[in-house]
């Protein structure tokens, strides 16, 4: 199929093309409590095409994509080709090139054994310590082997494979008749026992403690503690703002060697683009585009290093060499964990639905559990919610010496913002 | 004119129904659903123009479902040639089909030894009904996706984007987006054979400008249904209504926390019936006490004024499909009647397993992805008062429009909806005042219980997506007329 598309792609003398081909193998489970709810296998391969036209004597380049169905036959292959490439020459971005430098290597191939991934989640779900008052209601384990192949008409080709699992899992805590549930989901490469362990058993004491939760008090504002998954979304909002298509759209303001903030009072932060990181479900050298993964600091000591993202942004912004995001590393502060956890402070370690919007820095979650630090008692709340913008607590954000690991990011384990609105509810 | 069924699930028909021929002298319940849909998606804005022949819901793929000893498990493909291929196979399709079969049970059976070797027990599940049904289906469409005149389309988009900057103040672009699928799914079983083909479309205008702070803020319009390309031309309206609402966005300040008095408009209505008693009575869920609606089954949960429905025949919509992807037929629940809770929706093998009959709402992402009960059409009635009658009711509180976001938490039945604007009502008056974002929470019974008015009009919106937690996302519209009930803001 890809050397059909391929020729015919080249008979209709298109100016550029891209052909990506996707192979998952995927094992599924889904249990409720420790009973197998339903197992699934899904045997999947997606092909996408990419036709470049250039368009006005070179002025724009016209692209239209699409997927050619793997059951397709010649003539629905001639079809969607022929429309994409008549839709490209109605689309009329400025002018940009596909990358033609070649790679240091052209294959990364891992050995992937879903059935040993799978046994081990499987394995590890039956190994978490329960009682009555605290226990797994259901969980979902998704494994895959990822086969990727792509090619483009300037000779770059690659091809790699991976494994990429994702964890979704319910815990259920109980008093009496009183009941409460906490929902966590994660990627991850393959099945790291151990820190998924402690990540279970410490969602499970979090909900022990949700069930003696009181109303959130009405306050007024106060430093507002981050130390689960959540506070990936800040990081990936300052690593957004780093990005040539919000800089081209002119939503990021941010400069190449100016500083993140002009009133940056805590912690200056540092964020490097990683090509690899054990156990990240995106570990290969060449991004979506055929671009080689340039290690190197987006930000460092608080001062924008370099861009990150999609080659015709980078283009339009005069950067030839560049590279899409997909593993990053965040430095961490100048205090420890212990240290940021002193005063009075508010640390939320489950949100309904905590958002940090990167077009504009809104920051949004209801509470469902926080632990509130005042006066040196400690009280456990729930309800209400944590609002405010970016842009007002960049200045004074602090995080943590310590780091962890969320899949795709090394993050600070703890992060301090300020300036952040807390609604109550008594 | 008709929407055309697919010419490719209608030639594959005899090797589907050979395939579940075969692995039925291996199951006891066999089904194959099979998807075939086409489509596109635009985006463009004076800055960046994407065009692409694919969107979230085309499709071409098989899944099939098998139960034995109270198991069930599923394969899913979509390159039967991948699997098995072809020339490896003498014979014709009966011969092809038997080994493409063997290796789905081969890949199943080593899933089973996996399950045996951690000792997994089984969530033994009854065998699901099979009566003889047969559905031919092709709904009403004006336009196609796969026949849409591009050039033409893009240029009208291309001039909305146009027209929007010369319109909304301070824009730094104007983004129309948008995207038209023709669904063709094909369902079979032993005694079973379904066959619908529809068309949806969804589009949009959004637009972000700098407030005088320097933050971004993004506005958005969203226009769907169950027709074609055409839904394209609704937007026209969407340009002097988003140039207001950018006006007031640019000019909202911050909401002082607490307690107020609310009229939420449709769209934000849609969110509370989305969030609030879409997840919270999908019944998967009360299989795996995950829901506190199954406590509350012909109990108050909201007003006398509250009544809702749900179903795919509820509306026109972006998911008024004929039958749901286990082959259940659409339907339309009463889930609250006059402030009781009376019913939820549920998946057939979650019907099997609460021993209820399924509504017609198991849905997958797409054939590659499990099902799970899921939300079509949720909407409040209406009621009889007017939207200047109920403003002028309000002693302190705001006027809520335009969603953001929100999520459900059907334990607890907390309630989290982001929404875009809010517009301060004092004395029974608009004030002019506006806020945004504004994050609305609450007690679903509280927030149910306090709805004193509704409106006599009433809106359905499908743009987006919807997820079941944080993935599995479908289609869904939901809506309703307005509210006024109090809620907590901030």
């Amino acid at each position: 199929m890809l050397n059909y598309i391929k020729e015919k792609l080249q008979a209709m003398h298109c100016d550029a093309y891209e052909i990506t081909e996707k192979k998952v193998t995927g094992w599924e489970f889904y249990f409720i409590r420790h009973k197998l709810d339903q197992n699934r296998v899904k045997e999947e391969t997606t092909i996408t095409v990419s036709v470049y036209r250039s368009l006005e004597d070179g002025k724009f380049l016209g692209k239209a994509t699409g997927e050619i169905f793997p059951t397709a036959s010649r003539e629905e292959v001639d079809k969607t080709l022929e429309d994409l490439y008549y839709q490209a020459s109605l689309i009329k971005n400025p002018y940009y090139t596909l990358t033609d430098k070649p790679l240091p290597e052209t294959e990364k191939i891992v050995e992937v054994d879903v059935d040993k991934i799978a046994e081990d989640f499987v394995t590890l779900m039956k190994e978490i310590p329960e009682t009555e008052d605290k226990f797994l209601n259901s969980y979902e384990i998704f494994v895959n082997r990822v086969e990727q192949y792509m090619i483009n008409s300037n000779g770059i080709e690659y091809r790699c494979t991976y494994p990429q699992s994702m964890l979704e899992y319910v815990v259920n805590a109980r008093n009496g008749e009183h009941e409460i549930e906490l929902y966590r989901i994660g990627d991850s490469g393959s099945c790291d026992k151990e820190g998924l362990k402690k990540e279970i058993m410490r969602t499970m004491n979090f909900g022990v403690d949700r069930l003696k939760a009181v109303p959130t008090p009405k306050m007024e504002s106060i430093p507002v503690l981050l130390s689960t998954d959540v506070a990936t979304l800040v990081y990936e909002y300052l690593g957004a703002q780093t990005n040539v298509g919000l800089k081209y759209m002119r939503v990021s303001e941010w400069e190449i060697g100016k500083p993140i903030s002009e009133e940056l009072r805590g912690d200056k932060v540092s964020i490097k683009v990683l090509r690899n990181l054990p156990n990240s479900s995106k570990n290969f050298d060449v991004d979506a585009e055929g671009s080689y993964i340039q290690e190197r600091y987006l930000i460092r000591d608080g001062v924008v290093e370099s861009y990150n993202g999609a080659r015709q942004f980078s283009q339009y912004l005069g950067l030839e060499d560049n590279s899409i995001i997909y593993n990053a590393q965040v430095s961490g502060g100048t205090r420890s964990a212990e240290e940021l956890r002193s005063g009075d402070y508010l640390e939320v370690v489950e949100f309904s639905d905590f958002s940090v919007d990167e077009m504009g820095g809104d920051i949004a979650g209801e509470i469902r559990l926080g632990y509130l630090h005042k006066d040196g008692v400690t009280t456990i709340v729930t309800g209400g919610s944590v609002a405010g913008n970016m842009e007002d607590a960049l200045k004074d954000m602090t995080f943590s010496k310590e780091t962890t690991q969320y899949d795709r990011y090394v993050i600070p384990e703890v992060t301090c913002l300020k300036n952040l609105r807390i609604t109550g509810v008594v | 004119m008709k929407a055309p069924f697919s010419t490719y699930l209608n030639d594959q028909t005899p090797f589907f129904r050979e395939i579940v021929s075969d692995l039925s002298s291996f199951y006891e319940y066999v089904s194959l659903l099979a998807t075939d849909s086409v489509g596109f998606r635009l985006s463009l804005s004076q800055r960046r123009k994407i065009v692409s022949g694919s969107n979230m819901t085309t499709e071409r793929g098989v899944v099939v479902r098998v139960s034995r000893y109270g198991l069930y498990s599923e394969f899913a493909f979509n390159a039967p040639e991948d699997i098995c291929p072809r020339d490896s196979v003498q014979g014709d399709v009966t011969a092809y089909a038997k080994a493409v079969s063997a290796k789905i049970r081969e890949n199943l059976e080593a899933q089973l030894r996996l399950l045996a070797r951690t000792k997994s027990e089984i969530y033994e599940t009854g065998v699901l009904a099979d009566e003889p049904l047969e559905l031919f289906v092709e709904k009403e469409t004006e336009r196609l996706p796969e026949k849409e005149d591009m050039s033409a389309l893009i240029d009208y988009c291309n001039g909305l984007s146009t027209r929007g900057m010369e319109c909304i103040e301070g824009a730094l672009d104007v983004i129309v987006n948008g995207s038209s699928t023709h669904i063709n799914k094909l369902f079979l079983t032993k005694n079973r054979f379904l066959r619908q083909s529809y068309v949806y479309t969804e589009c949009s205008m959004a637009s972000y400008a700098r407030n005088e702070e320097g933050e971004v803020k993004t506005i958005y319009l969203g226009k769907s249904g169950c027709k074609g390309p055409e839904t394209f031309s609704e937007l026209d309206e969407c340009v002097d209504e988003l140039a207001k609402i950018m006006k007031d966005t640019l000019k909202a300040g911050k909401i002082v926390p607490g307690e107020y008095e609310i009229i939420t408009s449709p769209e934000v209505t849609g969110l509370i019936a989305h969030e609030a008693f879409g997840h919270g009575v999908e019944m998967d869920m009360f299989v795996k006490k995950r829901a506190l609606g199954a406590e509350y089954l012909d109990k108050r949960i909201g007003s006398d004024l509250v009544t809702m429905h749900e179903g795919a025949l509820c509306d026109n919509s972006v998911t008024a499909y004929a039958f749901d992807d286990e082959g259940v037929l659409a339907g339309d629940v009463t889930e609250i009647e006059n402030g009781i809770l009376r019913t939820g929706i549920c998946d057939a093998l979650a019907a099997v397993r609460l021993g209820v009959q399924p509504t017609g709402n198991g849905k997958r992402e797409n054939y590659g992805h499990k099902v799970y009960t899921r939300m079509t059409n949720t909407i409040f009635d209406s009621g009889s008062s007017t939207k200047e009658e109920m403003i002028a009711s309000v002693k302190d509180g705001y006027l809520l429009e335009g969603m953001e976001s929100g999520m459900e938490d059907p334990k607890h039945w907390g309630i989290q909806c982001i929404v875009a604007r809010g517009y301060e009502i004092k004395d029974g008056k608009l004030t002019g005042n506006v806020v945004a974002p504004v994050v609305m929470t609450g007690y679903v019974p509280d927030l149910l219980g306090n709805v004193s008015m509704i409106s006599n009009d009433r809106c359905v919106y499908g743009n987006g997506g919807c997820g079941k937690g944080h993935k599995e996302w479908v289609k869904v519209a939901d809506g309703g007329p307005y509210l006024k009930t109090k809620a907590r803001l901030g």
